[in-house]
């Protein structure tokens, strides 16, 4: 269970976080709702060990105290992170992408299962494994992106706007794959501006404004929430 | 074809060292201006041995190899890491490398000029030797097949083990290369150090048929240079192209102009390039 308590971030004299508190079970998928600047990629950067703001506050992952550790020790203590542009490696091929993925200790002990489940989740990725990732197409860009945080066997997954520059049929997609990847056990920590799709798959979701965590709710108590739905939703679903 | 022989030599040779800094700048982000000094320090190894005890400088090469490699790595991590911990972005770091790697370079130059002020020259293999017609040095040659092994080597390590690719992976995205679990410091240093190792054999099997002194690593850290930009940074095959046609258009006008020409025609070239194809022959233009 990944627990994050009063967190707050400065980037110099902004401060882009102010005592945040989340938490994400394993096996649930927990969205992040805000506006542009509101600190949900801040957040999430944080977490992943590769935000350059000063951090202050508690992460804790079962257990393990994780603030200020370095991105490639967090992987190792099963936290994987897909960035905003998924950070795929563009040079690479699909396949070296994937097996890069499992290049932690954590990652390497559970190769075989993971990169079984991960093909299975994606089979596009089988027939496109020799292919440069720079020159696949958007969404199959974010299957690679998801699927080799998925090789780092992790305990959560956290995804930053994975739904961007996609179309609306592949957002869709992107969304239903998601959803299974709860049945591995995962918990998924997701930030997005498309609110109605990411809170139909979700568990549970948290607002964020100028930096605060303003509401938390279960998702679909969040979906009919009428403020919620006047700021994320365009007024009704 | 005489030219065109020797050319392709000497273009050999000139490939390995510019995969050492290719390495180095490419991987580790470290623009490393004493990359030519490491290379006449595997040079100066193999001049003593060889005069003080005829040690072949193939046999050198092998010692010169871990030394520079273990030297690059005390560098890299005493000296360029805290440098790319404190740097903000890659512009910092570029700027600060250059400085500290210059500085690095006229240290390197005094304690060589210390050790020996004068020709690091010696005659190792300098029999003729017949080639498709051609009649060349036998130790261009042997350098050559040297060079072109542990190219070889070094390319299919990069390609085709793990260590390599994830070697490649810090080079394409470091930031990318954290978050799957790479420790890239670790890595950098492991990439820096190997390049150094490459440049200083680089150097040793140079100096078997051209004569260096203390003061001339600059000259070939300006041409490793020439060739990195011109095939493209992070990318061996340009680099390797570009090390041939380097070789080739130095040797050219040094046998049908004059010899005190080279360097000018590689800047010549190297003006092109940055004019008309500034990414590189291979390269992308970075979006």
């Amino acid at each position: 269970m990944l627990t994050i308590s009063d967190l707050s971030v400065s980037y110099g004299l902004h401060r882009a976080l102010a005592g945040v508190s989340i938490n994400v079970s394993p096996g649930e998928i927990v969205v992040m709702l805000g506006a542009n600047g509101a600190g949900k990629s801040t957040l999430l950067r944080t977490v992943a060990g590769i935000c350059a703001g000063q951090a202050d506050g508690k992460i804790d992952l079962s257990g393990r105290d994780l603030q200020s550790r370095k991105s490639d020790e967090i992987v190792e203590a099963g936290i994987a992170f897909v960035p905003e542009g998924r950070g795929i490696f563009g040079d690479l091929t699909v396949w070296e992408n994937l097996m890069l993925g499992a290049y932690s200790d954590r990652g390497r002990r559970g190769k075989e299962k993971n990169l079984k489940w991960v093909l299975e989740l994606f089979p596009k990725l089988t027939e496109r494994k020799s292919q440069v990732a720079r020159t696949m197409s958007g969404g199959e860009q974010q299957m690679v992106a998801i699927g080799r945080a998925m090789m780092a066997n992790p305990e959560i997954l956290m995804l930053d706007e994975p739904s961007l520059g996609l179309s609306p049929l592949l957002c869709t997609e992107l969304f239903g794959n998601l959803s299974h990847i709860r049945e591995t056990g995962m918990g998924v920590l997701l930030v997005e501006q498309n609110a109605k799709q990411s809170l139909a798959i979700a568990d549970r979701g948290y607002l964020i404004e100028n930096g605060e965590i303003t509401g938390e709710n279960a998702a679909d108590a969040m979906l009919e929430d009428p403020a919620v739905q006047a700021a994320y939703l365009g007024g009704a679903v | 074809m005489d030219i065109l022989i020797s050319g392709l030599l000497l273009g050999g040779t000139y490939a390995l060292m510019a995969m050492g800094l290719n390495l180095q700048y490419g991987v580790a982000r470290i623009m490393n201006l004493a990359n030519g000094e490491m290379l006449v320090l595997g040079g100066l190894a193999a001049f003593w041995l060889f005069t003080a005890s005829a040690i072949s400088p193939l046999i050198t090469a092998l010692v010169v190899a871990p030394l520079a490699f273990a030297g690059n790595w005390l560098i890299y991590r005493y000296l360029l890491l805290p440098l790319v911990r404190r740097s903000k972005n890659q512009g910092q770091l570029e700027v600060d490398s250059i400085l500290a790697t210059f500085g690095i370079s006229f240290a390197l130059v005094g304690v060589m000029v210390s050790i020996h002020g004068e020709y690091i020259t010696y005659s190792y293999l300098a029999d003729p030797f017949s080639i498709l017609g051609s009649t060349v040095a036998l130790n261009r040659l042997v350098a050559f097949l040297a060079a072109a092994t542990i190219g070889a080597a070094l390319y299919i390590w990069l390609n085709r083990t793990y260590a390599g690719t994830a070697v490649r992976a810090v080079s394409v995205d470091t930031e990318a290369a954290g978050l799957v679990g790479i420790n890239v410091d670790r890595i950098s240093a492991l990439a820096f150090a190997l390049g150094g190792a490459v440049t200083a054999v680089g150097g040793t099997l140079i100096s078997t048929f051209i004569t260096l002194d203390a003061s001339i690593g600059v000259i070939f850290t300006m041409k490793a240079l020439i060739i990195i930009i011109m095939g493209g940074v992070g990318d061996i095959r340009g680099a390797i192209i570009a090390a041939l046609i380097l070789g080739l258009v130095e040797t050219t006008v040094a046998t049908v102009i004059d010899p005190g020409l080279t360097l000018a025609a590689a800047y010549v070239i190297f003006l092109a390039v940055l004019l008309f194809r500034p990414q590189g022959l291979f390269g992308r233009r970075t979006s």
